[in-house]
């Protein structure tokens, strides 16, 4: 679905009108992400994932190295319309991203101008809102819905464009707890349902421990990358890039430390439940005999 | 002030009115606003009035919103009443101060602010049962032609949208602004004009500063859609005339065909 090797990528800055120097933001990057998959990209502010994002959608070209999407080069221009609707972008401020004045009008962006037919473009918008569960919405003006809805109506804009994959940068960074769950929700219902893949870049650990495979970034560079346990073993790791772990995740690790038996890591506060039941049986079926 | 601004505020409702097609509705208020200009005795004021009532009723929006589309221009509306009613040479009837306030001066006031509030609640009706988009679509198909002499109506209609879509962020944006400042000390409702004016700059330059980001965003954002400013687009609800739209023209134009027969038999 997306093969990236050895990306590079360098922003211009200017010092002064006339000084200008380069700025290493992506050194190196190598990644592959299967179709299906749900991909999350982790890691601190600066740590280049906005910019890696980017790339996935031909809004950025590398500097160098090949970004493939769908095996089609982002640095061919004839494929740039194929890959931005094969890849479909949610960002993190949704008041910057909607463009119509109501919510179907807004979902109706991208297929107009791929100029669809009218009947079609009816049925696409219909079909993403449902998907997103604002079906209800669709003549309400985007300003007044809540930002957790903005966020799906952003959502919905994307799929719209029937892509295979979306790329969520920070979708949650500007909402409340509840509003992220519900955001957080619609985003593994299509990765399930529907079978898009999904990146999605946040930097709230408790977010990703249901993704099929989690990248950590650090400036520029991936440091780390695997399934949400091995991730998330390596405590020490995700401290030192000053990542927040999950509440339950640090406990446990912590409890471990302590000598409790324990079988670190725990990602969920359920998983943390029964991990402790376990211990509380073994213990008295020790004192039993 | 700034926080009554109340354009582009679209009502929603399923009223024959809100499904006419855009352009129907704008010849609609032109035609209302030509009929404004064409009669002379204010009385006929009082039927225009009751004409535009009743489509309010027609199209379901509330009589309230009637006050809201004036609120704006209250005080064009006082100076312009004030100043016709001073100025208008005539048969005094009445002396105040320094100002001779003359009968034709009454009538005058009276029917020039009366003819200005009708042709905004028209405009109004127009804002409140057509879709900023539909309005944009519209005006593009209507001023399609200019295309052809490269004046670029498509780029407009959609930089209209744009400029809808965000009045309202940007409101409260600035509410947001001058409550920040206002506890920080700045008056904004109690103080002198002059320095009124010098608030009101301090918010600009966030506000512009802002709406700079905001504006790189979102060209992000319509890139990554497909937006490409070039090329053929298409509309989910391509503008299309129905037989309500044709309806709504023929009595349109009775209507007109009406008021210049009244005009030029000059009957009242
Ligand atoms: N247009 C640009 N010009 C110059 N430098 C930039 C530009 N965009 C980003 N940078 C710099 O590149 C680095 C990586 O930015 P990027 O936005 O990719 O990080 P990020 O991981 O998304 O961070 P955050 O969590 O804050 O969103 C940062 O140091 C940033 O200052
Ligand atoms: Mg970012």
């Amino acid at each position: 679905m997306i093969d990236i090797k050895n990306l590079v990528h360098r922003y211009t800055i200017w010092e002064s009108d006339t000084k200008k120097s380069k700025k290493t933001v992506l050194d190196d990057v190598t990644l592959d992400i299967s179709p299906g998959q749900l991909v999350a990209i982790l890691g601190p502010n600066g740590s280049g994932k906005s910019t890696l994002a980017k790339h996935l959608n031909v809004l950025l070209l590398p500097d160098e190295g090949t970004v493939w999407i769908d095996g089609k080069d982002t640095k061919d221009a004839k494929a740039l319309w194929d890959i931005r609707s094969t890849v479909g972008m949610v960002f993190q401020n949704p008041d910057n991203q909607i463009v119509g004045t109501s919510v179907e009008e807004d979902v109706a962006f991208g297929p107009e101008n791929k100029n669809l037919p009218s009947t079609l473009i009816q049925e696409k918008v219909a079909d993403s809102l449902r998907a997103v569960g604002l079906l209800h919405k669709r003549k309400s003006s985007p300003f007044r819905l809540s930002g957790g809805q903005k966020q799906r109506v952003a959502i919905a804009g994307a799929l719209a464009g029937t892509p295979r994959c979306i790329v969520l940068d920070e979708p949650t960074a500007m909402l409340d707890p509840a509003a992220r769950k519900e955001v957080i929700h619609v985003i593994h219902k299509l990765n399930k349902e529907a079978g898009i893949t999904i990146v999605l870049i946040t930097h709230h650990t408790d977010e990703v421990v249901g993704a099929d495979k989690i990248i950590l970034m650090n400036q520029g560079h991936i440091i780390q990358e695997g399934t949400p346990k091995e991730v998330f073993d390596n405590f020490e790791l995700l401290k030192k890039v000053k990542m927040d772990v999950p509440q339950v995740t640090e406990l446990a690790w912590n409890l471990a430390r302590q000598g409790i038996p324990i079988k670190t890591p725990v990602l969920t506060e359920e998983q943390f439940v029964t991990e402790m039941m376990r211990i509380y049986e073994d213990g008295k079926n020790r004192e039993d005999c | 002030m700034i926080r009554d601004i109340t354009i582009g505020q679209y009502y929603a409702q399923d009223s024959s009115i809100h499904k006419l097609d855009s352009r129907t509705k704008l010849m609609g208020v032109l035609i209302y606003i030509v009929a404004l200009f064409l009669v002379k005795n204010p009385w006929w004021y009082l039927l225009l009035f009751v004409v535009i009532l009743a489509l309010y009723r027609l199209a379901k929006v509330p009589y309230g919103y009637l006050l809201r589309g004036l609120k704006g221009i209250v005080i064009l509306l006082i100076f312009t009443f004030v100043f016709r009613l001073i100025s208008t040479p005539g048969i005094p009837v009445a002396q105040l101060w320094i100002f001779t306030i003359t009968g034709e001066g009454i009538t005058k006031a009276i029917s020039l602010t009366v003819r200005i509030a009708l042709m905004i609640i028209g405009a109004s009706l127009l804002s409140y049962t057509s879709t900023p988009r539909e309005l944009a679509d519209g005006l593009e198909k209507a001023f399609g032609f200019l295309e052809k002499i490269h004046v670029p109506i498509h780029d407009m209609a959609v930089i209209v949208m744009i400029a809808f879509r965000f009045i309202p962020i940007l409101i409260e944006e600035t509410n947001v602004l001058m409550d920040a400042q206002a506890s920080r000390g700045v008056e904004f409702e109690k103080c002198s004009v002059w320095k009124k004016c010098r608030n009101i700059f301090s918010l600009l330059l966030p506000l512009f500063l802002s709406a700079v980001r905001r504006s790189s965003d979102l060209a992000m954002a319509m890139e990554a859609r497909g937006y490409s400013g070039e090329g053929e687009t298409s509309r989910m609800y391509p503008l299309r005339y129905h037989s309500g739209d044709r309806i709504a023209y023929v009595l349109m134009f009775l209507f007109l065909a009406g008021v210049i027969v009244m005009r030029v038999v000059n009957i009242y």
